[in-house]
C-alpha cells in the first residue's frame, strides 16, 4: 500500500526542479530499485517500472550509516527508505524538508528525561523516608497473629538449622525463668501465648522473633550479676514483640530494598551504592524500633518497682564504648553508652520486691548445666 | 524462480557477500560517554535512551552486500516495557515472599525451589527479548520478525537445564543447538523463514577439554581469561556458521584468539582503573590528614576520617568515576570491539535467495525486554 503513488501531474518543468540518483526500498519487498529523484513541488521518485512522490513535510531522517541520507516518509509504507549518496544533493533535499529531524531525540527531550528521572527518583526517596515507614505502622496491625507466627516459626526452623537445638531446661532454672517472664508479661499487657526459651551459646545476646516468642542466650546469661540487669533485658525483647517490630522491619526492609533496588538497580558497579543507602536506611529504621523498645522496658520496670540502670550497665559489661568503634548511622541499635545514660537517668530506687530470690537466681544462671 | 531451493554441498553460484562494520570508535566512545554520564545523572533511567542508541549505532553500520541494517527501536518502547513488566513482577515479588514464608515453615530453606519458577520467567524474558531485537531490525526496507511462544520456549530451556545438571554440564552444545533451533526456527526475515543447522557434536569436540581444564585454571587463574576467550570464541564461530535463512548461509571465521586481545584489555584498564582510584582515595586522606586536622593517630583515626564531610564527598566522587569509567570500558570493549571483531569473521552464501523478499512480520512488544531489565538476566 504505497500511499504516496500520485498521478503524474508534469511539475518537472518549475525552475527550481533539481534532480540525481537515489536508492530506493519500497517497504512491500527487499528489491534494491535504482531511481531517478526529482525535487519537485514534492519529493518524485521514477524508476523502469514505478513512479511514487512524497510530500515534503511528511519526510523524516532515519539512521543511516555516515556519507549517506536515509529517509522515510509518514505517508508511505513504514518501512520504505531512499537513501541518497551524493552529498549536495541530500543537503539539497534536507533543505526543502523543514520537519526532516523531528523525530530526533534533541536536547530537550533529553532534559526531559532528566527531569522525569529526578521526579521518579525524589519521589521513591520520598517513599522510603516517609510512605514506606508510615506504611509498616499501619500495615503491621493488619496482619493477622496467624500469619505472624507463621513467619515465626519459619524463623525457628532456620535458627536451629544454625544453632542446633540445644535449648536449656535446667529444672530449677526454668522455673526461675518463667516466673521472671511470667512477672514482666504481666505488666507488659501481653497474653499468655509468649514463650520464652535460653539458648546455650557463648554469644552475649537476646532477641525476639515474629509471633511472640523471644529467646536469652545464656552468654548474656553469663555475664549478668543481677535479675534487674536481665529483667530489663527480658523487657526490652517484650517491647519489640509488643510493637510486633519484627512484621514491621519485614515490611519496612522489604519495600525499602526494593525501591532502592529500583533506583540504581541497572548502573555497574552500583552495588556499594545500594548496600550503602540500604544499610543506612535499614540501620535508622531499627534504631527508632531500639529506642522504642527500651523505652517500653524502662516503662515496665518502673511498674514493677524495679531499677532500670542495671540494663544498661549489662549492655556497657557486653559492648563496651561503642562510639569509637562505629559510625552511628551505620549501627542497628544507638551507641549502647547513649542507652546507659538513659537508663540511669530514668533510673529510680527499689519500691518493689525483688524480681527472684538468690536462690533462684543462681538457679537461672546454672540454667544450661 | 526456484532459487529458494538451498543445496548444502556444491559452492554457491555467487561468491560470498562478507558483513561489514564501520562504526568510528571515536563516535561509540562519545556516544556511551554521554550516554554514562546521563545514565549516573539520572539514577540509571537513561539506560532504555542508552541500550536504544547503542543499537542503532551497531545496526545502522553494519551492512551486509552493501546495504546498512537499521535499529527501529526506541527508548520510550523500553521504558513502557519496564514499567509493564514491573506492574507484573512486583505482586509476583509479594506472592513469592508469602509463599516462601509458608514453604520455610514446613521445613528450613524449603522455598529454595520456588526459584525455579523465576528461572522460568528469565528464559521467558530472553526468548520475548530478542523478539523484540528482531522485529526492530530491518534490512532493504523490510524487517526480521519472530513468532512462536516465549513460554514453550522457557519450558523447553527448563528441560535442557535439568539435563545439564545432571550431566554435570556435558549436555550443555546439546541445549544450545536445541534452544537455538527453537528461536531460529521462529525467526523470520520477510517471507524467509530462520533456521539453525550447527552440529552440537562440532561445539562438543572443540570444547570439552574445557571440562577438564577450568579446575586446573582456578589454581592458575591468569589462564582463565584465555580459556573464557576460546570458549567464546568457539562459541561465536559454531553459532554464526549455523543461522540459516532460506538458503543464506552464514559462515564465520573467527580464529579461536580472537577475543584473548580484548579480554586483556579490559583486565588491563580495570586494573589501572582501581589502582588509580586506590592511589587517589589514598591521596585524599593524607591531604584530609594534613590540612582537615585530622589526627592519624591512635584508635580513633578510623572514625574521625568516616565522620569527616568532604573527605567522604571526595571519595563518593571518586567511586563515581570509577564506575563510569568501568561502564565505557566494558561496552567499548565487550560490546562494540567484540561487534565488530566477530562479523569481520562473517560471510553470507546463497545472497541470490534474498533477491526478492517479501514484507511480513508485526512488531512485538518490549515486555520481554522489561523483564530481562526487572530480572537481570542477560542473554540474548
Amino acid at each position: 500500500m504505497g500511499d504516496c503513488d500520485m498521478d503524474d501531474t508534469e511539475q518537472d518543468q518549475s525552475p527550481q526542479a533539481t534532480g540525481g540518483q537515489a536508492i530506493y526500498f519500497d517497504g512491500l519487498s527487499n528489491r534494491r530499485q535504482t531511481v531517478t529523484v526529482v525535487l519537485s513541488n514534492q519529493l518524485v521518485l521514477r524508476s523502469a517500472d514505478n513512479f511514487v512522490s512524497w510530500p515534503y513535510p511528511d519526510i523524516r531522517r532515519v539512521d543511516a550509516p555516515s556519507g549517506t541520507l536515509r529517509v522515510s516518509c509518514l505517508s508511505a509504507s513504514p518501512l520504505a527508505r531512499l537513501e541518497i549518496r551524493d552529498s549536495a544533493f541530500a543537503a539539497e533535499l534536507v533543505a526543502r524538508c523543514d520537519r526532516i529531524d523531528e523525530n530526533r531525540l534533541t536536547h530537550g527531550a533529553v532534559a526531559r528525561i532528566i527531569g522525569w528521572s529526578l521526579a521518579a527518583a525524589a519521589s521513591i526517596i520520598v517513599m522510603v523516608l516517609f510512605v514506606v515507614p508510615f506504611a509498616a505502622d499501619r500495615l503491621t496491625p493488619l496482619v493477622p497473629p496467624a500469619m505472624e507466627r507463621h513467619l515465626g516459626e519459619a524463623a525457628v526452623v532456620q535458627l536451629q538449622a544454625v544453632f542446633g537445638n540445644k535449648t536449656c531446661d535446667g529444672a530449677g532454672g526454668q522455673a526461675a525463668f518463667a516466673k521472671l517472664v511470667e512477672a514482666l508479661r504481666v505488666p507488659a499487657g501481653l497474653d499468655a501465648s509468649v514463650g520464652a526459651q535460653v539458648l546455650d551459646t557463648p554469644i552475649p545476646n537476646a532477641f525476639a522473633l515474629p509471633g511472640g516468642r523471644f529467646f536469652l542466650l545464656s552468654g548474656l546469661l553469663a555475664k549478668a550479676n543481677d535479675p534487674d540487669e536481665i529483667a530489663g533485658v527480658l523487657a526490652h525483647e517484650l517491647g519489640h514483640l509488643k510493637h510486633r517490630d519484627n512484621l514491621r522491619q519485614v515490611i519496612h526492609n522489604g519495600g525499602s530494598s526494593f525501591l532502592i533496588g529500583l533506583l540504581f538497580g541497572d548502573i555497574t558497579g552500583a552495588g556499594a551504592a545500594i548496600f550503602a543507602s540500604r544499610t543506612i536506611v535499614t540501620a535508622s529504621y531499627s534504631r527508632e524500633a531500639e529506642h522504642d523498645a527500651d523505652s517500653f522496658a524502662i516503662e515496665v520496670m518502673h511498674k514493677l518497682g524495679r531499677p532500670t540502670a542495671p540494663m544498661g550497665e549489662l549492655m556497657f559489661r557486653v559492648t563496651g564504648k561503642e562510639g569509637d568503634k562505629q559510625l552511628s548511622i551505620l549501627a542497628s541499635h544507638p551507641l549502647t553508652e547513649d542507652r546507659l545514660e538513659r537508663m540511669r537517668a530514668e533510673d529510680q530506687p527499689p519500691s518493689g520486691p525483688p524480681l527472684l530470690t538468690a536462690e533462684e537466681w543462681r538457679a537461672l544462671k546454672g540454667i544450661c548445666k | 524462480m526456484n532459487q529458494m531451493n538451498f543445496i548444502p554441498q556444491p559452492p554457491p553460484p555467487l561468491p560470498a557477500v562478507p558483513v561489514t562494520f564501520d562504526g568510528e570508535r571515536g563516535e561509540f566512545f562519545r556516544l556511551i560517554g554521554r550516554g554514562a554520564l546521563l545514565e549516573l545523572v539520572t539514577l540509571g533511567f537513561y539506560r532504555f535512551w542508552l541500550a536504544t542508541d547503542i543499537r542503532r549505532h551497531l545496526w545502522v553500520n553494519t551492512a551486509v552486500d552493501g546495504d546498512a541494517a537499521e535499529y527501529t527501536g526506541r527508548g520510550k518502547e523500553l521504558l513502557i516495557g519496564f514499567l509493564f513488566a514491573m506492574a507484573i513482577l512486583v505482586p509476583i515479588y509479594l506472592a513469592y515472599f508469602i509463599v516462601s514464608v509458608e514453604a520455610e515453615r514446613f521445613k528450613g530453606f524449603a522455598s529454595v525451589p520456588l526459584v525455579i519458577g523465576f528461572y522460568a520467567f528469565g528464559q521467558f524474558a530472553i526468548y520475548r527479548a530478542r523478539r523484540y531485537r528482531l522485529t526492530r531490525t530491518v534490512w532493504r526496507g523490510v524487517r526480521f520478525w519472530m513468532d512462536g511462544s516465549g513460554w514453550a520456549y522457557a519450558g523447553r530451556a527448563m528441560l535442557w537445564a535439568l539435563l545439564l545438571v545432571l550431566t554435570l554440564g556435558l549436555a550443555f552444545p546439546w541445549r544450545e543447538a536445541a534452544l537455538e533451533r527453537y528461536k531460529m526456527q521462529h525467526s523470520h526475515y520477510g517471507n524467509l523463514q530462520g533456521d539453525f543447522e550447527a552440529s552440537p557434536w562440532e561445539l562438543f569436540k572443540q570444547i570439552w577439554w574445557l571440562w577438564l581444564a577450568i579446575p586446573v585454571c582456578l589454581v592458575l587463574f591468569p589462564l582463565l581469561p584465555f580459556i573464557y576467550g576460546y570458549f567464546k570464541a568457539v562459541e561465536w564461530r559454531w553459532w554464526l556458521s549455523g543461522l540459516r535463512f532460506g538458503g543464506v548461509r552464514l559462515q564465520s571465521r573467527l580464529r579461536p584468539g580472537a577475543l584473548y586481545g580484548l579480554y586483556w584489555k579490559v583486565i588491563g584498564w580495570f586494573v589501572l582503573l582501581w589502582a588509580v582510584t586506590f592511589a587517589y582515595f589514598g591521596g585524599v586522606v593524607v591531604v584530609a590528614a594534613k590540612f582537615g586536622g585530622v589526627s592519624m593517630a591512635g584508635p580513633k583515626a578510623a572514625q574521625a576520617l568516616a565522620n569527616n564531610i568532604p573527605l567522604l564527598i571526595m571519595l563518593v566522587l571518586g567511586y563515581i568515576a570509577v564506575i563510569l569509567a568501568i561502564n565505557v570500558v566494558m561496552r567499548m570493549y565487550l560490546l562494540r570491539d567484540v561487534w565488530a571483531r566477530v562479523l569481520a569473521s562473517v560471510e553470507l552464501h546463497g545472497i541470490e535467495a534474498v533477491a526478492n523478499i517479501s514484507a511480513k512480520g508485526d512488531l512485538a512488544s518490549a515486555l520481554g525486554e522489561g523483564f530481562a531489565d526487572g530480572l537481570d538476566v542477560a542473554g540474548f
